[in-house]
């Protein structure tokens, strides 16, 4: 039923785009930053693993990738944010060195 | 040649593929709103590819995407582009041409498919998609806007 | 050990490793070719239980155990992170205020929660049937809760979820899972083995104990991803003071 030909474009293209997305990651260094990047790569993840017949793997995927990574990388950022601001503004003035 | 199949591929390379070079670079507004594109386009790849396989199965993959895609459109919009994070105002480029796109996308891909599929349980889920997608499309975008 | 002699070590490892992988590797199969003697056996020992999801009954069947201990893993990790994530007595909790959001935003929110809990469900409910199951429907339905957070503000979130119910319900799921394997015993067969009838091939009724341990674990899952969260929000939101 499947064009062999039109098949591989998928996975090459599918390949390619997490190929790109992964080093997109790892090129962006500020953790906020680098979430939405890290979401994207999920997409990508997810729609190799469905182009390659393995629609279980990609569901669980886009279940984990979607929404929960990012929730939880930003809610840490936010946290650890904060908490240097609140140092920061308790040294000030101070001569403690970071 | 199998239709559905090359245009999954051609909306992955030509949709969601830019979509990943303004994510990767630039200010969070911009960065938010191509995730955004990038989660509406792919769960219609999803539902082409569901029909250029003939495995109806994978329709369930677009249903899951086109709820937890803006989940976490909101996530970013909540978390990145308010507070701390937020650099200057006003609205990330390409902000108000996402409904129209995902309202024209939608339109083209789940119309041929439910006359496809004829009428039946599958037509009512790729309906449900359909409008999930512009709920969704339409709701992220006030949140990008407002954020 | 010198810094030269851990270097040497290290390179040692990596020479066999590398020798081990190049020697696995020449033997594998060709790219997406047809051969696949386990899968082949898999699929036809999954169609003999009726299970129409062949991943489904691997996970849950043929290879219950593992995913035993799988469930297991997210069951301690959630465990250890409330220990670490815990409010400390040098903290203390404040108030968070509520934000304004657009109407848009809130009317997604609370007609977003019932549509994305259901989807869940459903996953769940099918995982015997088509892709998905316990695992993937339960980060669904953990989700549609937090669309509450997303799309409106964190009381909002806090009015709706009751921690102490989705801890126990953490607990619950996973000692159904332990339970129903029991039941293979009490059965007269292995532990976790398939005793209950398989029921008609492509329906909901299908597979044995297949459904029972994939809600099971939908409802670990759920749960587990809840109160992680909790404890994330809680501190992100929540918690203040306290030393490095």
């Amino acid at each position: 039923m499947a064009d062999p030909a039109v098949d591989d474009v998928l996975i090459v293209a599918s390949l390619l785009f997490v190929a790109a997305a992964a080093t997109a990651a790892v090129l962006n260094r500020d953790p906020a930053r680098q979430a939405v990047v890290l979401s994207l790569l999920g997409l990508g993840l997810a729609v190799l693993f469905t182009v390659l017949q393995a629609p279980d793997v990609g569901l669980s995927q886009l279940g984990v990738g979607s929404a929960l990574t990012p929730l939880m990388i930003l809610l840490t950022v936010r946290k650890v944010r904060r908490q240097r601001e609140r140092r920061d503004g308790e040294r000030h003035g101070g001569k403690r060195r970071g | 040649m199998n239709g559905w199949l090359a245009a999954a591929a051609l909306l992955l390379i030509a949709g969601v593929g830019p979509s990943l070079w303004n994510a990767a670079r630039g200010a969070p507004g911009r960065r938010v709103v191509a995730q955004n594109y990038a989660t509406l386009l792919l769960c219609l790849v999803f539902l082409l590819l569901a029909q250029g396989y003939g495995r109806p199965a994978y329709v369930d993959l677009a249903l899951v995407l086109s709820v937890l895609g803006p989940a976490g459109t909101l996530v970013f919009a909540r978390l990145l582009l308010t507070g701390e994070e937020a650099g200057e105002g006003g609205e990330p480029p390409g902000t108000r041409r996402l409904t129209p796109v995902v309202a024209v996308g939608t339109a083209a891909t789940v119309l041929p498919l439910c006359v496809v599929t004829g009428p039946g349980r599958a037509t009512v889920k790729l309906l449900v998609i359909g409008a999930l997608l512009l709920a969704g499309g339409v709701a992220t975008t006030r949140a990008v806007r407002h954020g | 050990m010198s810094r030269r002699a851990r270097l040497c070590v290290l390179a040692a490892g990596l020479l066999a490793t590398a020798a081990l992988l190049v020697a696995a590797v020449l033997r594998v199969p060709s790219f997406g070719g047809p051969w696949h003697p386990y899968g082949d056996r898999a699929v036809e020992a999954a169609l003999r239980r009726n299970t129409a999801n062949t991943v489904s009954a691997v996970n849950f069947d043929q290879r219950a155990f593992d995913t035993l201990g799988e469930e297991s893993i997210l069951f301690a990790s959630v465990l250890g992170t409330v220990v670490l994530l815990r409010r400390t007595e040098d903290e203390r909790t404040s108030e968070p205020r509520p934000v304004s959001v657009p109407a848009t935003m809130r009317r997604y929110g609370i007609a977003a929660l019932p549509v994305t809990l259901l989807v869940g469900l459903y996953v769940i409910a099918h995982g015997q049937l088509s892709p998905g199951g316990g695992f993937q429907g339960g980060v669904v339905v953990a989700t549609a809760f937090h669309l509450l957070y997303v799309a409106i503000d964190y009381p909002a979130l806090k009015r709706v979820r009751a921690v102490g119910l989705y801890e126990i319900g953490d607990a619950l799921g996973e000692a159904a899972y332990v339970l129903t394997g029991v039941g293979g015993l009490l059965a007269g067969a292995a532990y976790l083995a398939n005793v209950l009838p398989y029921g008609t091939f492509n329906t909901l009724a299908s597979g044995g104990t297949v459904p029972l341990l994939n809600a099971a674990v939908g409802v670990e899952v759920a749960s587990a991803v809840v109160v992680l969260l909790a404890r994330f929000l809680s501190q992100a939101l929540e918690i203040e003071g306290g030393r490095e």
